[in-house]
Protein backbone atom coordinates (compact mmCIF):
# COMPACT_ATOMS: atom_id res chain seq x y z
CA UNK A 1 0.00 0.00 0.00
CA UNK A 2 2.60 2.51 1.53
CA UNK A 3 4.95 1.46 -1.94
CA UNK A 4 2.38 2.05 -4.41
CA UNK A 5 1.23 5.39 -2.70
CA UNK A 6 5.07 6.61 -2.33
CA UNK A 7 5.40 5.66 -5.92
CA UNK A 8 2.12 7.08 -7.88
CA UNK A 9 3.17 9.96 -9.59
CA UNK A 10 1.33 12.72 -8.56
CA UNK A 11 1.27 14.35 -12.53
CA UNK A 12 1.20 10.74 -14.47
CA UNK A 13 5.02 11.69 -15.41
CA UNK A 14 6.94 8.27 -15.29
CA UNK A 15 8.32 7.42 -12.37
CA UNK A 16 11.79 8.05 -11.93
CA UNK A 17 12.28 5.14 -10.00
CA UNK A 18 10.55 2.70 -7.53
CA UNK A 19 11.33 3.29 -4.11
CA UNK A 20 12.47 0.53 -2.18
CA UNK A 21 9.85 0.38 0.67
CA UNK A 22 10.08 -2.83 1.36
CA UNK A 23 14.36 -2.66 2.77
CA UNK A 24 14.40 -0.98 5.86
CA UNK A 25 17.51 0.51 6.05
CA UNK A 26 16.08 2.66 2.84
CA UNK A 27 13.32 4.36 4.77
CA UNK A 28 16.05 5.80 6.74
CA UNK A 29 18.29 7.54 3.94
CA UNK A 30 17.52 11.27 3.36
CA UNK A 31 18.32 10.70 0.13
CA UNK A 32 16.12 8.45 -1.04
CA UNK A 33 12.88 10.24 0.89
CA UNK A 34 14.28 13.61 -0.64
CA UNK A 35 13.45 11.76 -4.30
CA UNK A 36 10.04 11.04 -3.08
CA UNK A 37 9.09 14.25 -1.48
CA UNK A 38 10.05 15.64 -5.08
CA UNK A 39 7.51 13.53 -6.44
CA UNK A 40 4.96 15.35 -4.39
CA UNK A 41 4.35 12.04 -1.74
CA UNK A 42 3.78 13.69 2.03
CA UNK A 43 4.26 10.67 3.69
CA UNK A 44 7.98 11.28 2.39
CA UNK A 45 8.01 14.37 4.03
CA UNK A 46 6.39 13.03 7.30
CA UNK A 47 9.16 10.86 7.60
CA UNK A 48 12.28 13.21 6.69
CA UNK A 49 10.84 14.94 9.02
CA UNK A 50 10.78 11.98 11.53
CA UNK A 51 13.80 11.20 10.83
CA UNK A 52 15.91 14.70 10.73
CA UNK A 53 14.03 17.57 12.75
CA UNK A 54 16.16 17.20 15.50
CA UNK A 55 19.21 17.43 14.25
CA UNK A 56 18.10 20.21 12.23
CA UNK A 57 16.03 21.95 14.56
CA UNK A 58 19.77 21.89 17.26
CA UNK A 59 21.72 23.42 14.07
CA UNK A 60 18.96 26.62 14.26
CA UNK A 61 18.51 26.51 17.64
CA UNK A 62 22.37 26.98 17.86
CA UNK A 63 22.25 29.48 15.81
CA UNK A 64 19.01 32.22 16.70
CA UNK A 65 19.39 30.67 20.44
CA UNK A 66 15.61 31.28 21.17
CA UNK A 67 13.38 28.07 20.66
CA UNK A 68 10.28 30.08 19.03
CA UNK A 69 12.67 31.39 16.27
CA UNK A 70 14.24 28.25 15.89
CA UNK A 71 10.72 26.77 15.43
CA UNK A 72 9.95 29.44 12.77
CA UNK A 73 13.23 28.84 11.03
CA UNK A 74 12.04 25.22 11.03
CA UNK A 75 9.09 25.14 9.68
CA UNK A 76 9.69 27.58 6.71
CA UNK A 77 12.47 25.63 6.15
CA UNK A 78 10.31 22.36 5.70
CA UNK A 79 7.68 24.36 3.64
CA UNK A 80 11.02 25.11 1.17
CA UNK A 81 12.00 21.70 1.31
CA UNK A 82 8.59 20.46 -0.19
CA UNK A 83 9.23 23.43 -2.68
CA UNK A 84 12.56 23.13 -3.75
CA UNK A 85 12.89 18.95 -3.20
CA UNK A 86 13.18 18.88 -7.14
CA UNK A 87 16.01 21.14 -7.22
CA UNK A 88 17.72 18.75 -5.23
CA UNK A 89 20.75 16.58 -7.22
CA UNK A 90 20.88 13.28 -5.98
CA UNK A 91 24.42 12.56 -4.79
CA UNK A 92 25.86 10.21 -2.35
CA UNK A 93 24.96 11.25 1.16
CA UNK A 94 24.51 15.20 -0.25
CA UNK A 95 20.94 15.27 1.23
CA UNK A 96 21.93 16.09 4.41
CA UNK A 97 24.08 18.67 3.65
CA UNK A 98 21.44 20.50 1.55
CA UNK A 99 18.78 19.65 4.11
CA UNK A 100 21.66 21.73 6.75
CA UNK A 101 22.27 23.99 4.18
CA UNK A 102 18.57 25.27 3.71
CA UNK A 103 18.22 25.77 7.82
CA UNK A 104 21.40 27.35 8.20
CA UNK A 105 20.55 30.20 5.50
CA UNK A 106 17.20 30.31 7.38
CA UNK A 107 18.67 30.77 10.66
CA UNK A 108 21.19 33.02 9.57
CA UNK A 109 18.53 35.36 7.59
CA UNK A 110 16.96 35.10 10.68
CA UNK A 111 19.54 36.95 13.17
CA UNK A 112 19.66 39.20 10.52
CA UNK A 113 16.62 40.14 10.18
CA UNK A 114 15.15 39.85 14.00
CA UNK A 115 19.28 39.75 15.61
CA UNK A 116 20.10 37.73 18.08
CA UNK A 117 19.03 37.26 21.59
CA UNK A 118 22.60 38.95 22.96
CA UNK A 119 23.84 36.10 25.69
CA UNK A 120 27.16 37.94 26.08
CA UNK A 121 26.65 37.45 29.31
CA UNK A 122 26.55 33.43 29.09
CA UNK A 123 30.09 32.71 29.15
CA UNK A 124 28.89 28.91 27.75
CA UNK A 125 28.19 30.91 24.00
CA UNK A 126 30.06 29.28 21.77
CA UNK A 127 33.21 27.94 24.11
CA UNK A 128 31.83 24.08 23.52
CA UNK A 129 32.38 24.40 20.00
CA UNK A 130 35.68 26.28 20.32
CA UNK A 131 37.77 23.83 23.01
CA UNK A 132 39.79 21.80 20.23
CA UNK A 133 38.22 18.54 21.66
CA UNK A 134 34.82 19.65 20.60
CA UNK A 135 36.41 18.23 17.47
CA UNK A 136 36.36 14.63 18.41
CA UNK A 137 32.73 15.07 18.26
CA UNK A 138 32.55 15.13 14.58
CA UNK A 139 31.65 11.91 12.54
CA UNK A 140 33.86 9.38 12.02
CA UNK A 141 33.24 9.29 8.48
CA UNK A 142 35.82 9.96 5.54
CA UNK A 143 34.23 13.61 4.81
CA UNK A 144 34.45 14.34 8.38
CA UNK A 145 37.73 12.79 9.48
CA UNK A 146 39.52 14.97 6.80
CA UNK A 147 37.96 17.91 7.96
CA UNK A 148 39.11 17.74 11.27
CA UNK A 149 42.25 16.90 10.23
CA UNK A 150 42.41 19.93 8.59
CA UNK A 151 40.70 22.20 11.11
CA UNK A 152 43.40 20.71 13.65
CA UNK A 153 46.43 22.04 11.32
CA UNK A 154 44.97 25.35 11.41
CA UNK A 155 46.26 27.87 14.04
CA UNK A 156 44.05 27.60 17.05
CA UNK A 157 42.38 31.81 16.47
CA UNK A 158 41.86 30.67 12.92
CA UNK A 159 39.69 27.44 13.43
CA UNK A 160 37.90 29.34 16.56
CA UNK A 161 36.85 31.81 13.86
CA UNK A 162 35.62 29.27 11.89
CA UNK A 163 33.77 27.57 13.85
CA UNK A 164 32.34 30.36 15.95
CA UNK A 165 31.14 31.64 12.33
CA UNK A 166 29.37 28.01 11.10
CA UNK A 167 28.58 26.41 14.03
CA UNK A 168 26.78 29.81 15.97
CA UNK A 169 26.62 31.64 13.36
CA UNK A 170 28.39 34.23 14.29
CA UNK A 171 29.59 37.20 12.42
CA UNK A 172 33.07 38.71 11.63
CA UNK A 173 32.31 41.96 14.49
CA UNK A 174 30.55 39.11 16.85
CA UNK A 175 33.56 36.84 16.67
CA UNK A 176 36.02 40.01 17.12
CA UNK A 177 33.59 41.02 20.42
CA UNK A 178 33.49 37.00 21.49
CA UNK A 179 37.10 36.62 21.68
CA UNK A 180 38.07 40.19 21.94
CA UNK A 181 39.95 40.40 19.44
CA UNK A 182 40.15 43.49 16.28
CA UNK A 183 37.65 42.89 13.86
CA UNK A 184 40.31 43.01 10.53
CA UNK A 185 42.39 40.45 12.53
CA UNK A 186 39.34 37.93 12.59
CA UNK A 187 38.61 38.47 9.20
CA UNK A 188 42.30 37.70 8.25
CA UNK A 189 41.68 34.73 10.36
CA UNK A 190 39.05 33.48 8.80
CA UNK A 191 40.55 34.50 5.28
CA UNK A 192 43.72 32.81 6.11
CA UNK A 193 41.99 29.84 8.04
CA UNK A 194 39.71 29.49 4.35
CA UNK A 195 42.67 29.56 2.29
CA UNK A 196 43.89 27.08 4.55
CA UNK A 197 41.38 24.39 4.67
CA UNK A 198 41.02 25.18 1.14
CA UNK A 199 44.24 23.46 0.09
CA UNK A 200 44.21 21.23 3.17
CA UNK A 201 40.54 19.69 1.73
CA UNK A 202 41.46 19.71 -2.09
CA UNK A 203 42.56 16.09 -3.01
CA UNK B 1 31.88 43.22 -6.28
CA UNK B 2 32.74 39.65 -7.13
CA UNK B 3 36.67 39.49 -7.24
CA UNK B 4 38.01 37.82 -10.48
CA UNK B 5 40.77 36.57 -8.71
CA UNK B 6 40.37 32.31 -8.19
CA UNK B 7 41.56 32.65 -5.06
CA UNK B 8 39.47 35.48 -3.72
CA UNK B 9 36.93 33.82 -5.30
CA UNK B 10 37.05 30.81 -3.38
CA UNK B 11 37.75 32.87 0.21
CA UNK B 12 33.99 34.62 -0.41
CA UNK B 13 32.19 31.66 -1.42
CA UNK B 14 33.54 30.28 1.98
CA UNK B 15 32.58 33.45 3.70
CA UNK B 16 29.34 33.25 2.12
CA UNK B 17 28.92 30.03 3.10
CA UNK B 18 30.15 30.57 6.47
CA UNK B 19 27.41 33.13 7.13
CA UNK B 20 29.84 36.32 8.23
CA UNK B 21 29.44 38.15 4.70
CA UNK B 22 27.01 41.46 5.80
CA UNK B 23 23.83 41.51 4.23
CA UNK B 24 24.28 43.17 1.30
CA UNK B 25 27.78 41.68 0.38
CA UNK B 26 25.31 38.39 1.02
CA UNK B 27 23.32 39.73 -1.58
CA UNK B 28 26.00 40.29 -4.32
CA UNK B 29 26.95 36.95 -3.94
CA UNK B 30 23.22 35.90 -4.17
CA UNK B 31 22.81 37.48 -7.55
CA UNK B 32 25.99 36.65 -8.78
CA UNK B 33 25.43 32.73 -8.24
CA UNK B 34 22.07 33.08 -10.68
CA UNK B 35 24.77 33.42 -13.65
CA UNK B 36 27.99 32.27 -12.36
CA UNK B 37 28.63 28.67 -12.54
CA UNK B 38 31.82 28.88 -11.43
CA UNK B 39 30.99 30.33 -8.00
CA UNK B 40 27.84 28.44 -7.74
CA UNK B 41 30.77 25.55 -7.76
CA UNK B 42 32.99 27.12 -5.38
CA UNK B 43 30.04 27.63 -2.60
CA UNK B 44 28.90 23.89 -3.72
CA UNK B 45 32.34 23.06 -2.33
CA UNK B 46 32.34 25.04 0.84
CA UNK B 47 29.12 23.81 1.62
CA UNK B 48 29.63 19.71 1.38
CA UNK B 49 33.55 20.38 3.20
CA UNK B 50 31.72 22.25 5.95
CA UNK B 51 28.96 20.32 6.36
CA UNK B 52 30.23 17.96 9.29
CA UNK B 53 30.91 20.46 11.55
CA UNK B 54 27.31 21.48 11.86
CA UNK B 55 27.06 18.04 13.92
CA UNK B 56 28.77 19.89 17.02
CA UNK B 57 25.57 21.62 17.30
CA UNK B 58 23.15 19.48 19.79
CA UNK B 59 19.97 17.69 18.11
CA UNK B 60 16.92 19.38 20.22
CA UNK B 61 13.57 18.07 20.40
CA UNK B 62 11.43 20.93 18.31
CA UNK B 63 8.19 21.73 19.69
CA UNK B 64 5.56 19.02 19.13
CA UNK B 65 3.01 22.19 17.20
CA UNK B 66 5.61 22.66 14.47
CA UNK B 67 5.32 19.69 12.39
CA UNK B 68 1.37 20.47 12.74
CA UNK B 69 2.10 24.07 11.39
CA UNK B 70 4.23 22.18 8.45
CA UNK B 71 1.33 20.05 7.75
CA UNK B 72 -1.19 22.54 7.64
CA UNK B 73 0.68 25.09 5.71
CA UNK B 74 1.68 22.77 2.83
CA UNK B 75 -0.19 19.72 2.79
CA UNK B 76 -3.72 21.33 3.67
CA UNK B 77 -2.50 24.03 1.53
CA UNK B 78 -1.88 21.41 -1.52
CA UNK B 79 0.97 23.49 -2.38
CA UNK B 80 2.33 21.32 -5.37
CA UNK B 81 6.38 20.74 -5.00
CA UNK B 82 8.45 21.55 -7.97
CA UNK B 83 8.78 18.98 -10.47
CA UNK B 84 11.99 17.62 -10.77
CA UNK B 85 11.70 16.43 -14.38
CA UNK B 86 11.29 20.14 -15.40
CA UNK B 87 13.60 22.70 -16.38
CA UNK B 88 15.39 24.27 -13.64
CA UNK B 89 16.90 27.04 -15.18
CA UNK B 90 18.48 28.60 -11.86
CA UNK B 91 19.77 25.19 -9.79
CA UNK B 92 20.89 27.44 -7.48
CA UNK B 93 22.98 25.69 -4.25
CA UNK B 94 20.77 25.67 -1.31
CA UNK B 95 22.43 28.18 0.08
CA UNK B 96 21.28 30.55 -2.33
CA UNK B 97 17.83 29.47 -2.77
CA UNK B 98 17.38 30.86 0.91
CA UNK B 99 19.05 33.78 0.67
CA UNK B 100 18.18 34.51 -2.76
CA UNK B 101 14.35 34.11 -1.99
CA UNK B 102 14.70 36.50 1.19
CA UNK B 103 16.72 38.93 -0.79
CA UNK B 104 13.75 38.93 -3.86
CA UNK B 105 11.23 39.26 -0.83
CA UNK B 106 13.05 42.36 0.04
CA UNK B 107 13.68 43.99 -3.08
CA UNK B 108 10.32 43.31 -3.90
CA UNK B 109 9.22 45.09 -0.63
CA UNK B 110 11.20 48.09 -0.83
CA UNK B 111 10.82 49.01 -4.34
CA UNK B 112 7.08 49.91 -4.65
CA UNK B 113 7.53 52.41 -7.40
CA UNK B 114 4.76 51.70 -9.85
CA UNK B 115 5.15 52.84 -13.73
CA UNK B 116 2.33 55.79 -14.40
CA UNK B 117 -0.09 54.58 -17.19
CA UNK B 118 1.07 55.36 -20.68
CA UNK B 119 -0.60 57.94 -22.81
CA UNK B 120 -1.15 55.58 -25.42
CA UNK B 121 -1.71 52.47 -25.02
CA UNK B 122 1.27 49.59 -25.17
CA UNK B 123 0.04 45.99 -26.06
CA UNK B 124 2.13 42.69 -26.18
CA UNK B 125 1.34 39.57 -28.33
CA UNK B 126 3.06 36.69 -26.33
CA UNK B 127 3.73 33.56 -28.47
CA UNK B 128 5.29 30.34 -28.27
CA UNK B 129 8.12 31.57 -30.77
CA UNK B 130 8.32 34.43 -33.06
CA UNK B 131 5.94 33.89 -36.21
CA UNK B 132 4.40 30.95 -34.13
CA UNK B 133 1.01 32.71 -33.96
CA UNK B 134 -0.10 34.60 -30.93
CA UNK B 135 -1.58 33.15 -28.15
CA UNK B 136 -2.10 35.42 -25.75
CA UNK B 137 -2.44 39.43 -25.64
CA UNK B 138 -2.06 42.01 -22.99
CA UNK B 139 -2.68 45.80 -22.76
CA UNK B 140 -1.70 48.34 -21.00
CA UNK B 141 -3.86 51.39 -20.48
CA UNK B 142 -5.37 54.03 -18.28
CA UNK B 143 -6.49 51.21 -15.71
CA UNK B 144 -3.36 49.01 -15.95
CA UNK B 145 -2.81 45.52 -17.77
CA UNK B 146 -5.30 43.40 -18.98
CA UNK B 147 -4.05 39.58 -20.17
CA UNK B 148 -6.52 38.03 -22.32
CA UNK B 149 -5.87 34.44 -24.24
CA UNK B 150 -6.21 34.16 -27.74
CA UNK B 151 -6.25 30.09 -28.04
CA UNK B 152 -7.52 28.30 -25.33
CA UNK B 153 -4.08 27.38 -23.17
CA UNK B 154 -3.96 25.54 -20.30
CA UNK B 155 -0.98 24.77 -18.04
CA UNK B 156 -0.26 20.55 -16.94
CA UNK B 157 -1.95 19.20 -14.44
CA UNK B 158 -1.49 20.81 -11.15
CA UNK B 159 0.46 23.89 -12.19
CA UNK B 160 -0.45 27.80 -13.03
CA UNK B 161 1.01 30.10 -15.95
CA UNK B 162 2.82 33.15 -14.06
CA UNK B 163 3.48 36.09 -15.80
CA UNK B 164 6.59 37.82 -15.57
CA UNK B 165 7.68 41.34 -16.64
CA UNK B 166 11.58 41.93 -17.66
CA UNK B 167 12.64 45.77 -18.07
CA UNK B 168 14.65 46.85 -20.98
CA UNK B 169 17.96 46.06 -19.55
CA UNK B 170 17.39 44.14 -16.50
CA UNK B 171 18.96 40.93 -15.89
CA UNK B 172 16.01 39.64 -14.21
CA UNK B 173 11.96 39.06 -14.67
CA UNK B 174 9.42 40.79 -11.61
CA UNK B 175 7.17 38.66 -10.93
CA UNK B 176 3.20 40.20 -12.10
CA UNK B 177 1.37 37.15 -10.80
CA UNK B 178 -0.49 33.94 -11.50
CA UNK B 179 -2.84 33.40 -14.35
CA UNK B 180 -6.10 33.02 -13.10
CA UNK B 181 -7.16 29.37 -14.74
CA UNK B 182 -10.01 31.30 -16.83
CA UNK B 183 -6.81 32.96 -18.47
CA UNK B 184 -7.86 36.23 -17.71
CA UNK B 185 -5.71 38.35 -15.48
CA UNK B 186 -6.00 42.25 -14.70
CA UNK B 187 -3.35 44.34 -12.66
CA UNK B 188 -4.22 48.06 -11.92
CA UNK B 189 -0.51 48.70 -11.31
CA UNK B 190 3.09 47.52 -12.39
CA UNK B 191 5.95 47.62 -10.88
CA UNK B 192 8.72 50.50 -12.77
CA UNK B 193 10.40 49.05 -15.73
CA UNK B 194 7.55 46.94 -17.16
CA UNK B 195 6.69 49.70 -20.04
CA UNK B 196 7.04 50.33 -23.61
CA UNK B 197 10.03 47.82 -25.24
CA UNK B 198 9.65 45.71 -21.66
CA UNK B 199 9.13 41.68 -22.62
CA UNK B 200 6.06 39.71 -20.93
CA UNK B 201 6.98 36.42 -20.23
CA UNK B 202 4.57 33.18 -19.12
CA UNK B 203 6.55 30.35 -17.20
CA UNK B 204 4.93 27.18 -15.92
CA UNK B 205 5.04 27.04 -12.21
CA UNK B 206 3.47 25.65 -8.81
CA UNK B 207 -0.04 26.88 -8.23
CA UNK B 208 0.80 29.20 -5.74
CA UNK B 209 3.28 30.72 -7.92
CA UNK B 210 7.32 30.84 -8.29
CA UNK B 211 8.52 29.85 -4.92
CA UNK B 212 11.70 31.81 -5.47
CA UNK B 213 10.52 34.65 -7.05
CA UNK B 214 12.55 33.65 -10.65
CA UNK B 215 11.19 31.49 -12.83
CA UNK B 216 11.21 27.58 -12.01
CA UNK B 217 9.67 26.04 -14.80
CA UNK B 218 10.25 26.76 -18.76
CA UNK B 219 9.30 29.86 -19.87
CA UNK B 220 6.64 29.05 -22.68
CA UNK B 221 5.64 32.78 -24.11
CA UNK B 222 7.27 35.72 -24.17
CA UNK B 223 6.15 39.17 -26.32
CA UNK B 224 7.61 42.70 -26.43
CA UNK B 225 5.46 45.83 -25.37
CA UNK B 226 4.77 48.57 -28.19
CA UNK B 227 3.01 50.80 -28.57
CA UNK B 228 0.43 50.82 -30.94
Amino acid sequence: MDKQRLSRQRDGSRPRRQLPMNQPASLSSPNVLLEAVARGSELALKRLYALESRRLYGIALRIVRRPEVAADVLQDSFVQIWQNAGSFVPERGAAAAWLTGIVRFRALDAVRKHGREILSGDPTLGEAAVEPEALSRLDADADATALRHCLEALEANQRRSIILAFVDGLSHSEIATRISAPLGTVKSWVRRGLAALKGCLTP
Amino acid sequence: MIPNDPEERDALAGEYVLGVLDAEQAREVDIALATDGELRAAVAFWEKKLHPLSALAEPADPPITTWEAIETHVLAAKISPRSSAGAAPWRLSTAAFAALAAALLVYVAVVPRMTPPPASPLVAVLQTSPGHGASWVAVIGQDGLKLSELTNQRPPTKRAYELWGIAPHATRPVPLGVIPSNGKMQLAALPNGVSAGATLAISIEPPSGSPTGLPTGPVVFTGVLRTT
